[in-house]
């Protein structure tokens, strides 16, 4: 600010007080308007003509109802992928998933309560046996981590991972987990698999 | 060439100095008490007259027309005469313009807390009242142009400019805005509805800020900033250029109040647009008054008035960058309906305003006396203070805008909202409002130090009221020499021509917008379902208006997804078309309503529900600050003037059947039987004449056009049953369904599910719906809206409906 103003106060110097332009003691200097205020008009204006060139003349842009349909359903399709039910995914195999399953294993803390290689401790069961307490299939291995098994002290997750990540945690649990004979390994409980 | 003596009106500037002193003072503390009724909202004393919806149009009506307007004629009184080297016009209109616009703030503020209200923004006042301004300002006006006419300076100065565009801009808007058919000694109904009342009041809305607080300001800025700096004006051309595009552009920009709203797509453009085209205008202002201080900024740190005028400068140009941004329509979708806009206005008015009143009287009360200030410390207290005051105000209430707004639109992973309850959000924020409190204030604290200064330098001093002058006669130039005189030089010493190129480029921008509004049927799509306002509906509209709902209450859901899932569909143009007037709202202190008649909707509370809350809205809402409104269970309906509104709503286009005013008030009566039977189901007796009846019919009217009708079958029918055999019952379930339960339940079944007023007690044996774990989850999923049950799929999970099933169930003491 200041540096401006000593920078006009030199330039006030040319110009002076403009001849007939004295009301009541107040005089006018001829200086030119700053030319960034007029750069800066006509860039608003120039911005102006390119927005109503897009939304109108050109037509490109969406109207308000355009935008809001287009956006609902982008909405919903985040949302739907975030509660999608689980028959859509499937138990995965690949070495890849599993190893991301593993990780998710260890970062959600399972080993908390199943043990650090799915043999159990005493809060959970073991999860490398034969026997499951709530289904032995994909899907409810899927169920189980999704919606928890709340009355057993089983968390809920999907609130903290995607379906994604718990069909990837699933399919670790029955693929890699699955007969590794663990030491220290809780007896079974629930009902063999079939 | 001798001189001539004429003789300078000092009295009347005098008056409108004492008029801003005493109906400042008035208006910032009724400013303060609003803003203390929103933090606490028992200081309205249990009063219809004293309470929030009443008293805060008295507050913005008082701050602009009576503060703000008489330092305005002030200001000008002095200037112009001085600028003109001769005495106003006619003392006899100077002496109308006085009294009557005195009188008019008197007459505003009965009305106003007396409930007689048109319900639009900033144009309150109804159709007497209308009149009267209409009358004073060509009083004002006639005696500017006249001033102008008998002048004795060749060319009309450039502070003129901005007093003639505010004269010719502010009757181009007052007029247009009040076309208003009356029904009534004090009552009317704008001629225009729904999305065109809209553009129409916006317009006006948008514009009285522009020639209201903007030109007589930018004005009196040039006037009194050189003459307190003694310092030439910067720059002469600078000054032609932002005037003529700031007046022109100005008048276009009313519809970037109306974004995402029911508007057509092209209007709201041309609000965008125009806005962001004003940023350069607006600064040219700012620019030259800063500049203009050059070499004078050593007295800058000296002198309060000039401190004040700097401030007031440097906010102007703030405020001025910061509505175009307003005016984006995403930046909008935070700013409209939050505390934003509130926090914007009160940094305009309070600095950019203010600080010119305050700026230009330190100066000139000392002058106008001839005497010294009484204290120039003082006067710097009062800077230091108010300045302080302004930021304590504005900061909290930028922060309350963004933490709601964040609130309002933040998803669950699952993809609910996660402060479906609106009053979550309110609760959040109710502390900025204690900050605002201790701002607003402090601003007061440091206007009655401004009072006494003035008093004490006003006694000290004499005022001379007819001071003498000399001046030579003016000698016409004649026609215009093309190679001496450029053709502003020219038109600057043509004061009625430079009046009627003022009123071209003013009327420009609002012709454009309103006349398609209003001519052009494409522009307002009908929706063959709208049906009008049955007469008893009409009665309630218009007591909500009465008691100005508005100034809380919006009826418009914009079509954002947060909004959607929060309120129901958003609001479609053809369902206005007959809102005489509007009521869109533009703050949502409290939550939204377009969409209270939805039976199964969020928003929709039975009749029963909305007794009790009119009653004692803590009993439902304990953290809600609405005001309660006793008062609407013990008057009557006015049901004298119903064939009166009838025959008006008629003239105006709405389609009641020919001589329907004949037999409105016996459908009025029919219809209220039925709500009073309603309530006595509920096992509340209510009195069908009352207004509280009247206001039950109108919330359920709100939106149930475009909805599909709900039957007590159709409800039914839809619905498939929730299969659940077993409930979870950990203690952490439990205790989320409990947490839910006091969010979002106990508003109707008590805290402890004892059921609030009709509402059902969830504790005892009795069950209307049931009681098995499957029953409980599908009342709760799918809700009985006939009945005010709440179906809660949207708004909960499964998860979270089977945890409040069991807390009801398991949880709740038997």
């Amino acid at each position: 600010m200041a540096s401006n103003i000593e920078k006009n106060k030199t330039e006030a110097d040319e110009h002076e007080i403009m001849e007939g332009h004295d009301y009541d003691g107040i005089g006018e200097l001829d200086n030119p308007p700053p030319r960034w205020i007029m750069a800066l008009f006509y860039i608003t204006i120039g911005l102006s003509i390119l927005y109503g060139a897009y939304y109108f003349w050109l037509d490109i842009g969406p109207n308000q109802d355009e935008v809001y349909a287009i956006k609902s359903e982008r909405h919903d399709q985040n949302f739907a992928s975030a509660k999608a039910p689980a028959a859509e995914l499937k138990l995965l195999t690949d070495e890849a998933a599993l190893s991301e399953g593993k990780a998710i294993y260890t970062e959600m803390a399972c080993s908390a309560c199943h043990g650090i290689v799915g043999e159990g401790n005493a809060v959970g069961p073991n999860l490398t046996d034969e026997n499951w307490i709530h289904g032995c299939s994909f899907n409810n291995v899927y169920e189980i981590i999704s919606n928890g098994i709340a009355v057993k002290g089983m968390t809920s997750f999907k609130d903290k991972l995607s379906p994604e990540k718990i069909a990837k945690v699933a399919s670790y649990v029955l693929v890699s987990l699955k007969d590794t004979k663990p030491v220290n390994a809780k007896a079974p409980q629930g009902e063999p698999c079939k | 060439m001798e001189d001539q003596k004429f003789i300078y009106d000092n009295k009347t500037v005098k008056l409108f100095i004492l008029a801003t002193i005493v109906w400042g003072i008035v208006a910032i503390l009724v400013g303060l008490i609003i803003a203390i009724q929103l933090a606490f909202p028992a200081v309205n004393f249990g009063l219809e007259f004293t309470t929030f919806g009443r008293v805060r149009p008295v507050h913005t009506n008082a701050v602009i027309f009576a503060f703000i307007g008489n330092a305005i004629f002030a200001g000008v009184y002095y200037s112009m005469q001085r600028l003109l080297k001769t005495r106003m016009f006619s003392d006899v209109l100077s002496a109308i313009h006085f009294w009557v616009w005195q009188l008019i703030i008197v007459l505003a503020a009965v009305t106003l807390l007396a409930g007689f209200t048109s319900g639009k923004e900033y144009a309150e006042l109804e159709w007497p009242i209308d009149i009267l301004i209409a009358i004073t300002w060509v009083a004002f006006g006639a005696n500017m142009i006249g001033t102008m006419i008998i002048r004795r300076v060749q060319h009309i100065y450039a502070a003129i400019w901005w007093y003639v565009a505010t004269f010719v801009g502010v009757a181009i808007l007052h007029i247009v805005n009040s076309f208003e058919l009356p029904f009534s000694l004090l009552k009317s109904y704008p001629v225009f509805a729904g999305a065109q009342d809209a553009v129409v009041q916006w317009w006006y809305g948008h514009n009285a800020v522009a020639f209201f607080l903007t030109t007589p300001f930018l004005g009196l800025m040039y006037y009194y900033l050189p003459k307190a700096a003694e310092r030439p004006i910067y720059s002469y051309k600078l000054s032609i250029i932002h005037f003529w595009s700031l007046i022109f552009l100005y008048m276009w920009a009313g519809p970037h109040h109306l974004l995402y709203q029911a508007l057509p797509d092209w209007a709201q453009a041309l609000g965008v647009t125009f806005s962001v085209m004003l940023i350069a205008p607006s600064w040219g202002g700012m620019i030259n008054g800063l500049l203009t201080l050059r070499g004078a900024w050593d007295k800058v740190r000296d002198k309060a008035e000039l401190k004040f005028l700097v401030v007031a400068v440097t906010a102007y140009g703030m405020s001025t960058f910061e509505g175009p941004m307003m005016s984006i329509k995403f930046v909008n979708q935070l700013t409209h309906f939050t505390d934003w806009t509130i926090a914007h206005v009160h940094i305009a008015g309070m600095a950019w305003n203010g600080g010119i009143v305050f700026g230009m009287l330190y100066w000139l009360v000392p002058k106008l006396f001839r005497t010294k200030l009484f204290s120039e410390k003082l006067a710097n207290v009062h800077f230091w203070i108010a300045t302080l005051g302004i930021l304590i105000y504005a900061i909290p209430l930028y922060w309350s805008a963004v933490t709601q707004w964040l609130m309002l639109r933040e998803y669950t992973k699952e993809g609910f909202l996660a402060y479906p309850n609106f009053l979550e959000t309110f609760t959040q924020i109710l502390p900025m409002y204690y900050f605002r409190i201790v701002g607003g204030s402090m601003f007061l604290i440091g206007f009655l130090l401004f009072v006494y200064n003035m008093f004490k330098t006003m006694a000290a001093g004499a005022l001379i009221p007819q001071e003498e002058s000399y001046a030579p006669a003016l000698v016409e130039l004649g026609a215009r020499n093309p190679k001496a005189e450029t053709i502003h030089r020219f038109l600057e010493r043509k004061s009625v021509r430079f009046t009627i190129v003022s009123f071209i480029v003013l009327a420009i921008g609002g012709a454009v917008e309103i006349i398609p509004m209003t001519f052009v049927k494409s522009n307002i799509p009908t929706i063959e379902t709208v049906t009008p306002y049955t007469p008893l509906e009409l009665a309630g509209r218009d007591i909500y208006i009465a008691e100005g709902c508005y100034n809380c209450h919006s009826q418009m859901v914009r079509p954002f997804r947060w909004e959607t899932d929060r309120y129901g569909e958003y609001s479609k143009i053809g369902e206005f078309v007959y809102d005489h007037p509007f009521q869109w709202g533009s703050r949502r202190t409290g939550p939204d309503l377009a969409r209270a008649g939805v039976v199964g909707g969020a928003y929709y509370k039975n009749a029963a529900w909305h007794f009790n809350h009119f009653m004692d809205p803590q009993k439902m809402n304990e953290q809600s600050i609405m005001p309660k409104y006793p008062w609407l269970a013990a008057k009557d309906i006015n049901t004298k003037i119903i064939p009166a509104k009838i025959r008006a709503m008629q003239k105006l286009g709405v389609p009641y059947p020919e001589g329907y005013d004949k037999v409105a008030v016996e459908d009025l009566k029919k219809q209220a039987q039925t709500i009073a039977d309603d309530l006595k189901a509920s096992g509340i007796s209510a009195d069908p004449n009352k207004q509280m009846i009247a206001m039950i019919a109108y919330l359920h009217k709100l939106g149930r056009d475009i909805s599909a009708p709900v039957t007590a079958d159709s409800a039914k029918a839809e619905v498939p049953k929730a299969e659940v055999k077993s409930l979870p019952t950990s203690t952490a379930d439990i205790a989320a369904g409990k947490e839910i339960f006091a969010r979002i339940c106990a508003v109707c079944h008590g805290a402890e599910g004892k059921g609030l007023a009709t509402f059902p007690d969830l504790t005892d044996d009795k069950w209307i719906h049931g009681n098995t774990p499957g029953d409980v989850v599908n009342t709760i999923t799918n809700g009985y809206p006939v009945k005010g049950m709440l179906p809660y799929k949207s708004q909960l999970s499964e998860q979270q409906i089977q945890q409040v099933a069991s807390f009801v169930l398991n949880g709740l003491k038997k």
